[in-house]
């Protein structure tokens, strides 16, 4: 097998078995900072919200860490030729994240699970909010090493062909990095809020839990809508126009336009064929992408057949990923905007329970949605590992063969398998204990 | 400047090594302190609220090691390729076997974890070891410093004889914390355990001395550090010494200057490599590549809230635990 194929399906199986567990930790952790600053001035219901999330948080975080130590050291075992190369750059902010982040996330999760009775309540409160800073910034340096990998700043090339740091603060800052990190953050949130919301209507479905279960379906909802806005305006449509400007080829393969058009339409759906360089059965909205892309519904869209096709990303994959974002985001709006209303027009929402089932069912769309995201930024950076600066194929470790990498990914994927099905058991578990006062 | 990034990137890797060395170590012996399953998930309680925090340090050490070398780190780490992704899964299945042999109440699942979360621990010990092992006898690498040798080279009989010591050590680490932290029956074994594994990691501790000057007679380290044994010596006496007169506290604390002293004279010997080569082979040492400012000072200001945190954790939450000791809960 071909070694940066193997590399390349060893990384992805396991970054996305890996994400699912930060978009818990990172979407849940301001809802529990805020039911544990209320349950600390003197609200027992939202302190116990606070010990529920936070017993949901803990195994998210314990399946994170136990995941993400391969992520950390695959850079080296994997892409040994980029870690050379580039460690200068990327070295940094995944040291930090190693540094800051994880000290203050774990060490605070320490506090708030184990010292609820051994410090004050404001500094039990204090701890949720570190550890919601700490995950959070966890995000950002992750979300900042991809950016420069996506869009390569404030690096100075060395005689020797080593990419060294020039400008940390031009790496962190790069709006590219900003606007990338508030999407991420965003759909993150929009998934905390619909776990939230989606177990609140469990909870009302079986007729339990009722006073708490309305708790979580009214933050949830709330969360859940705001942040279904959020995610598409500003922060996704300035993502969007980002990659029109530095990254034209993606943007092309993700609305499957081959032939370069003024006044270019926005696929609503379609069936991208890369070989005859067509899009089958489109339904088009016309300008649209025009608009979209460069605010200006005449402008000229670069379609891939400008591009020579060693540089295409695969096609398929980058369009399905991106369109199954956006179609789930759209979906997410429609039925957070609904609930919304009802919760704001007399309580209906509680009682309208076609509208609970749906929130409880549309519980794990968020989590596709996110890994959709993600997948439509990095297939889509192909065939580059550093966006016009090295090529993915150059970053493989020369040491390590392809048949090593499929024997360490078939193990990977029998270990995932058994924590997978740990964290399913156990989070269930809890659910099903659920919030009351019995558990304490 | 290098020598500053090497100092605290062995500061980290220490720190992991006495943190992460007293709950592999426990884990070791679990099965010679409990002979019960609540005796021995005494054991695990005692270093419940410690071990994800002590590995936190591995990872923070990883990152440095990336930010400040990052030759040395893709060259060592795709050299040793499959090791390390057999350390991944022994740290990954221990983790879960910690988690796991609580929430399920039958005999035959706790026995089954108690023997991963042993085996898997003792087993990452070893392969520890035997990393070790090979960075001081060196590597064969080529020119652009990536590893060329195989699997088997990598388990030679000094790296195999290091692993082997460092089971020991640990070992001994692991029981004087149990001997700290646990009453009745499991502390006492622990205790009384203590002078046979200083015994043997004595030997261990000779062996290994011995062969590293063998085999790095032609590249001694500076004079000054040849302290370092002879601190390591006496700590591992007083250990002995402390464990005989019960005085359990005490002969952690000699049981942790023991590991110190150890992983210092191993750094030092290394210094100023990071990869040495084998057979004359170019290594990669510190100054090949110079780490930049900023990697520097990250790594330090990393450092620095690193064991402030810790410090407010520690003081916070685990002092107040560390008062009372954990007893085996024979109703379960």
């Amino acid at each position: 097998m071909d070694i940066a194929v193997a590399d390349r399906l060893q990384f992805a199986f396991t970054i996305m078995f890996h994400y699912l567990f930060p978009i818990g930790t990172m979407g849940l952790a301001p809802f529990i900072a805020w039911f544990t600053w209320r349950g600390a001035k003197g609200d027992a219901e939202a302190a116990r919200a606070a010990a529920f999330w936070t017993k949901i948080f803990a195994i998210n975080f314990a399946a994170g860490v136990v995941t993400g130590i391969p992520m950390e050291f695959q850079f080296g075992t994997n892409w040994a030729a980029f870690s050379a190369k580039t460690g200068g750059v990327i070295g940094q902010p995944l040291a930090m994240e190693g540094a800051f982040a994880f000290f203050l996330e774990s060490i605070f999760l320490g506090i708030l699970l184990y010292g609820k009775n051994r410090v004050a309540p404001m500094a039990h409160a204090y701890s949720a909010l570190l550890v919601c800073v700490g995950s959070w910034l966890s995000g950002f340096f992750i979300v900042a090493t991809d950016a420069w990998m996506q869009h390569p700043v404030g690096y100075a090339v060395a005689a020797d062909g080593r990419i060294e740091m020039a400008n940390l603060w031009a790496v962190l800052l790069s709006p590219f990095a900003l606007w990338q990190y508030t999407h991420v953050m965003t759909a993150a949130m929009l998934a905390g809020g619909f776990i939230v919301a989606g177990i609140g209507a469990y909870y009302l479905l079986s007729d339990r839990d009722l006073a708490i279960g309305r708790r979580f379906v009214r933050a949830g909802v709330i969360v859940g809508a705001i942040c279904s806005v959020l995610v598409v305006f500003p922060t996704g449509d300035r993502n969007g126009s980002d990659i029109a400007n530095y990254q034209p080829v993606k943007l092309a393969a993700m609305e499957g336009l081959f032939k370069s058009t003024k006044g270019a339409p926005l696929a609503i759906i379609g069936m991208p064929d890369s070989r005859n360089g067509t899009l089958l059965d489109p339904i088009f909205v016309p300008d649209l992408l025009s608009f979209l892309a460069y605010g200006n519904a005449r402008a000229n869209v670069n379609g891939l057949t400008a591009y020579a096709t060693e540089l295409w990303p695969p096609v398929e994959v980058t369009y399905y990923a991106y369109h199954v974002m956006v179609g789930l985001g759209t979906i997410f709006g429609a039925i957070s905007g609904l609930a919304l209303v009802l919760l704001f027009w007399g309580k209906r929402l509680y009682r309208t329970r076609w509208l609970l089932w749906l929130v409880l069912l549309a519980m794990p769309f968020p989590y596709i949605a996110n890994e959709a995201g993600w997948t439509v930024t990095e297939v889509g950076r192909q065939p580059w590992i550093v966006y016009g600066l090295m090529r993915t194929a150059a970053g493989a470790s020369p040491t390590v063969s392809g048949g090593e990498t499929l024997f360490t990914l078939i193990g990977f994927a029998g270990m995932y398998f058994l924590l997978g099905a740990l964290f399913l058991y156990l989070t269930l578990r809890e659910i099903g204990n659920g919030p009351g006062a019995a558990h304490e | 400047m290098n020598s500053a990034a090497f100092v605290i990137l062995a500061f980290m890797l220490g720190i992991y090594v006495l943190l992460d060395g007293f709950d592999l170590g426990i884990a070791s012996i679990a099965p010679l302190i409990g002979r019960t399953g609540p005796e021995r998930e005494s054991a695990m309680r005692a270093i419940g609220p410690f071990w994800n925090g002590n590995e936190v340090w591995l990872i923070a050490g990883g990152g440095a090691l990336f930010a400040l070398f990052p030759k040395a780190y893709a060259s060592a780490f795709s050299g040793f390729y499959l090791p390390f992704v057999i350390v991944l899964w022994l740290l990954m299945f221990r983790g879960i076997a910690m988690e796991l042999r609580g929430h399920f109440a039958t005999r035959i699942w706790r026995d089954f974890w108690d023997f991963a979360f042993t085996a898997s621990s003792a087993l990452l010990v070893l392969l520890f070891g035997v990393a070790l092992g090979n960075l001081i006898r060196g590597v064969p690498l080529d020119a652009n410093g990536y590893f060329t040798g195989s699997f088997g080279f990598l388990l030679n009989p000094y790296a195999l004889l290091v692993g082997l010591t460092a089971v020991a050590a640990l070992a001994l680490h692991g029981a004087t914390f149990a001997a700290m932290r646990i009453d009745g029956a499991p502390g006492d074994r622990a205790t009384a355990l203590i002078p046979k594994l200083a015994a043997i990691a004595l030997l261990g501790f000779l062996a290994t001395s011995a062969a590293t000057a063998a085999i790095r007679w032609h590249d001694l380290p500076a004079t000054w550090t040849f302290a370092l044994p002879i601190v390591a010596l006496i700590a591992l006496g007083l250990a002995a010494r402390f464990a005989l007169a019960r005085r359990t506290r005490e002969a952690f604390v000699a049981s942790t200057a023991f590991l110190a002293a150890l992983f210092a004279a191993a750094a030092a010997t290394l210094y100023p490599m990071l990869l040495p080569g084998y057979a004359g082979a170019t290594g990669i040492g510190i100054f090949d590549a110079a780490p930049s400012t900023t990697a520097l000072l990250s790594a330090i200001a990393a450092v620095v809230v690193g064991v402030v945190v810790v410090g407010i954790y520690g003081t916070v939450v685990l002092l107040p635990q560390f008062r009372e000791k954990v007893t085996v809960n024979l109703n379960p």
